[in-house]
């Protein structure tokens, strides 16, 4: 079970093809945040005292494909695991939340991470959760036999880490080389317990994943295929017992169904698209939440083209001249409020994020200049578009009216969605020049090494740059923040000034929460889960 | 009779055949791969081609499905290539929602069509024939989609009457409640069916009335509803045996739509979740199924011709 787009690099695939569809948009986690203050605590001023009790109803669009941290890599799996597994810790702008973890210390030559568990945890069977389960859980993922697709994560520089318990409570994790961003890596891995597993020759595929046993705020009820997932309160959750008696993830396929149903109560949390905000903030009963998925959209140009145009610089300068941030994102996303202009390829959610880089935008005239002086004439390029896309559509057309101005004519390919996730990710395909997608690459700018080094494995643009290569292996290997940023700062500019890409939008996502729920903000809006920790969720 | 059921089902295995290669080999034709949904962003390129091949899908496509061919003739449908599942227990679990649901929505549609043909068929182009004509008209120009929706509006968010999802509360086991999530997707459903079998009757009885026992009824003075539903309704089961037999295969393919619409658990959503996943074997898996009980349906309505009407001996007149 796995559609194995994972993880937060993994969502990444899963954004580029599905992705502009929900138009989402943002910028910056502090703006969301204010958000929700703003939003939940009128509620909360009216019973500001947390009860205790009901039920929370979230919907979600298919059935989970597996139940198992190790796997999970669909959004809604990866949404039901973030209760039913409580991860070692979270990190929200830079700052770190702890959950099973207590501290997590590198060494002086930063090579060993030292992480300590709190005493006394227990998983939802009652068997405690101490070092052997994490040792086991790294183990089983380096495991190639396993097929945890986390496995690379866990190599670095082609060696694998090594993950030794000290104590029940304390596990050292001895990298190959320096690399900083190993924390990044350690947000997203979860660990599942070695009791139940450690006899199980396939753990992907044992049955012992239809009943997981987890450790986080909600343990596993009832799963009901096709229907609903439901969770009941784990009264040993570490960080205290959860408000809420029970959490159902119900499945519901039709959007408009769904937004119906939420309008009706049957439904309590929901992902809405920009055009539905207007008929749910009607109804007054709804918190309305964009936030930041830390995804960017952009327009991509791919330099392996068979007509090579896309290769000079200069002729995707041009591009760029001639379209606008502000109208693209006006025409694909309706409205500023769900996107933010983007210029950097890194997210304002990553670290030493700067939207202060070259930018060439909106100037016809400068447009035709570069072109001239290229001497690219009558210039022709195909763009591919997954249809019914109702972003990528919008884009594409804008795309191709504006581009017309500057004398380039643009042949629009609409495809059906599979043929454009596979011709996107298709290293060798070179009847296309332009394609509007996006991704989410998660805090730590080390995960777009493999957007833009050259030849690395994701590198849809075919972009190459010695000196941007150089900069990444820099990045990777720092282990001082300063010098850090100033490499992932003056990357930034570099692939800014070269556009391999023409950024778009910071793009949010929008969620609906029935206005009986509070606690919202203790809970945390998160990318991806929606929420990062529902026991803090109750019902006023 | 014997013959008849022996000769059926030898012709059926060629005809699943053909249809199990052409539904392999559009499945296969489709763009998308699947092995992208086993993809991740810093795999590389041999990483890929090890699932590749552990997937077996680097084989040549007639080696593909001479393994599932082989495979599935012994019983096993094969494995989702999302979640690993057998396809064969994946569908049967499904049948039950599917079955309930198609089964009393073709029931009651054509319980209903059958006296509303009737009337529409007898009072041909007067007042009511149109008004029950225009009634069949929106039945099936109508999507689905749409009267789903509007049902949902109007019955569960409007008047609060119903649920508007699922097949059941959340943590509720009972008949009833079942039974209140199934009105509307039911509802809908039938009203579907109700307009095309409308039809088919409506024509029936109109050729019907013509025939000379029709006449003879009349000359004996019967009432016109005693000939109505006496004499021509007799005739008229003929083709709702055979729209019976060709709904055998609905019952358990189900309905994609509505399905999706209503978040009903059975074998259309199934489907649906399956074809954007470009998950192979459940595609044909599904296909297969319902392609069996076409057949099945078919050969049950050809026995029942017999039943309904002994002039009908379709075994005896080529042997």
């Amino acid at each position: 079970m796995r559609k194995k787009i994972f993880g937060i690099a993994a969502v990444t695939l899963l954004t580029l093809v599905v992705s502009a569809c929900s138009g989402n948009n943002n910028n910056g986690n502090t703006a969301s945040n204010g958000d929700n203050t703003a939003q939940a605590s009128p509620s909360a001023s009216g019973s500001s005292q947390p009860k205790d009790g009901g039920n929370l109803i979230i919907a979600v669009g298919a059935d989970p494909v597996i139940l198992n941290p190790n796997y999970a890599g669909d959004r809604v799996s990866l949404t039901i695991d973030q209760s039913l597994y409580a991860p070692l810790f979270q990190v929200n702008n830079g700052v770190k939340t702890f959950y099973l973890a207590d501290s997590l210390t590198p060494s002086a030559d930063n090579l060993t991470y030292t992480l300590k568990l709190k005493s006394g945890l227990t998983w939802h069977d009652g068997q405690p959760l101490t070092a052997d389960d994490v040792v086991f859980t790294f183990d089983k993922i380096l495991d190639e036999k396993q097929n945890s697709f986390f496995r690379e994560n866990l190599i670095i520089g082609g060696k694998p880490i090594q993950v030794v318990k000290v104590d029940d409570t304390t596990v050292d994790f001895k990298l190959p080389q320096v690399s900083p961003a190993f924390e990044a890596t350690l947000v997203q891995l979860t660990p599942i317990p070695k009791h139940i597993f450690e006899k199980e020759d396939n753990i992907e595929k044992s049955t012992k994943n239809a009943a997981p046993i987890g450790s986080g705020p909600f343990k596993f009820k009832e799963y009901k295929t096709g229907e609903y997932v439901t969770l009941e309160r784990f009264d040993n959750y570490f960080a205290g017992k959860p408000h809420l008696d029970s959490v159902t993830y119900r499945i519901a396929k039709d959007t408009n169904a769904a937004n119906l149903a939420l309008q009706n109560g049957e439904i309590n949390v929901k992902y809405l698209d920009p055009q539905d905000v207007g008929t749910i903030e009607a109804t007054k009963n709804f918190d309305i939440l964009p936030y930041s998925e830390g995804r960017l959209a952009y327009l991509l140009f791919n330099e392996n083209s068979d007509t090579g145009v896309l290769g000079k610089k200069e002729v995707r300068q041009a591009i760029s001249y001639a379209l606008s941030r502000d109208e693209l994102i006006a025409t694909a996303y309706s409205s500023k409020d769900y996107a933010d202009p983007a210029k950097s390829f890194v997210t304002p959610d990553g670290l030493f994020h700067t939207n202060d880089v070259p930018s060439f935008d909106n100037d016809a005239d400068k447009a035709k200049q570069l072109l001239e002086a290229a001497g690219v004439k009558n210039l022709k390029l195909r763009f591919i578009v997954s249809s019914g896309n109702k972003a990528q559509e919008a884009a594409s057309l804008y795309v191709q009216q504006k581009l017309k101005a500057v004398g380039i004519t643009v042949e629009l390919k609409n495809m059906d969605a599979s043929a454009y996730g596979q011709k996107f990710v298709d290293p060798n395909a070179k009847d296309f020049e332009l394609a509007y997608a996006g991704y989410i690459m998660g805090y730590d700018p080390d995960a777009y090494s493999i957007l833009y080094k050259t030849n690395s494995t994701s590198n849809y643009t075919h972009y190459s740059n010695k000196e941007v290569d150089a900069l990444f292996v820099q990045g990777a290997g720092e282990a001082d923040a300063t010098k850090r940023g100033e490499a992932y700062v003056q990357l930034q500019n570099l692939i800014a000034e070269d556009a391999p890409i023409y950024p778009v939008a910071y793009t949010k996502t929008i969620v609906a929460v029935d206005k009986r729920y509070g606690g919202l903000d203790e809970a945390v809006l998160k990318p991806v889960v929606i929420f990062e920790d529902l026991s803090k969720i109750y019902l006023k | 009779m014997r013959q008849l059921i022996a000769r059926r089902l030898l012709q059926a295995i060629p005809l699943l055949f053909v249809v199990s290669v052409v539904c392999f080999g559009l499945v296969k034709l489709a763009p998308g791969d699947p092995v992208l949904s086993f993809v991740t962003p810093n795999m590389h390129a041999e990483d890929i081609e090890r699932i590749r091949h552990n997937l077996g899908l680097d084989q040549p496509a007639y080696v593909q499905y001479y393994h599932w061919l082989m495979e599935c003739l012994s019983g096993n449908l094969g494995y989702s290539l999302v979640n690993h599942q057998p396809v064969f227990d994946q569908i049967v679990d499904r049948i039950p929602a599917t079955a309930g649901l198609m089964g009393i929505s073709i029931a009651l549609a054509i319980l209903i069509a059958i006296p509303l043909g009737l009337i529409a068929g007898s009072n041909r182009n007067r007042f009511i024939d149109k008004a029950i004509n225009l009634f069949a008209y929106i039945g099936i120009s109508v999507p689905t989609f749409w009267l789903g929706i509007l049902a949902i509006y109007l019955f569960a968010i409007k008047l609060h009457w119903l649920p508007s999802m699922g097949m059941r509360t959340i943590g509720q086991n009972s008949a009833w409640d079942i039974i209140k999530h199934g009105i509307l997707p039911c509802a809908v459903l039938t009203f579907g069916f109700l307009a095309s079998y409308l039809r088919y009757i409506r024509s029936g009885t109109i050729s019907q009335l013509k025939e000379d026992y029709v006449q003879i009824q009349y000359a004996f003075g019967s009432k016109k509803s005693t000939v109505l539903f006496r004499h021509v309704m007799k005739h008229i089961l003929l083709p709702v045996i055979t729209l019976l037999g060709l709904s055998i295969g609905d019952l358990v393919t189900g309905a994609l739509v509505t399905e999706t619409v209503f978040s009903w658990p059975g074998i259309g959503s199934l489907g649906m979740t399956a074809v954007r996943g470009m998950d192979y074997p459940v595609i044909l898996g599904i296909t297969i199924f319902s392609a069996l009980l076409l057949v099945f349906g078919n050969l049950l309505a050809d026995i029942l011709y017999g039943v309904a009407d002994p002039r009908i001996k379709l075994g005896e007149v080529s042997s």
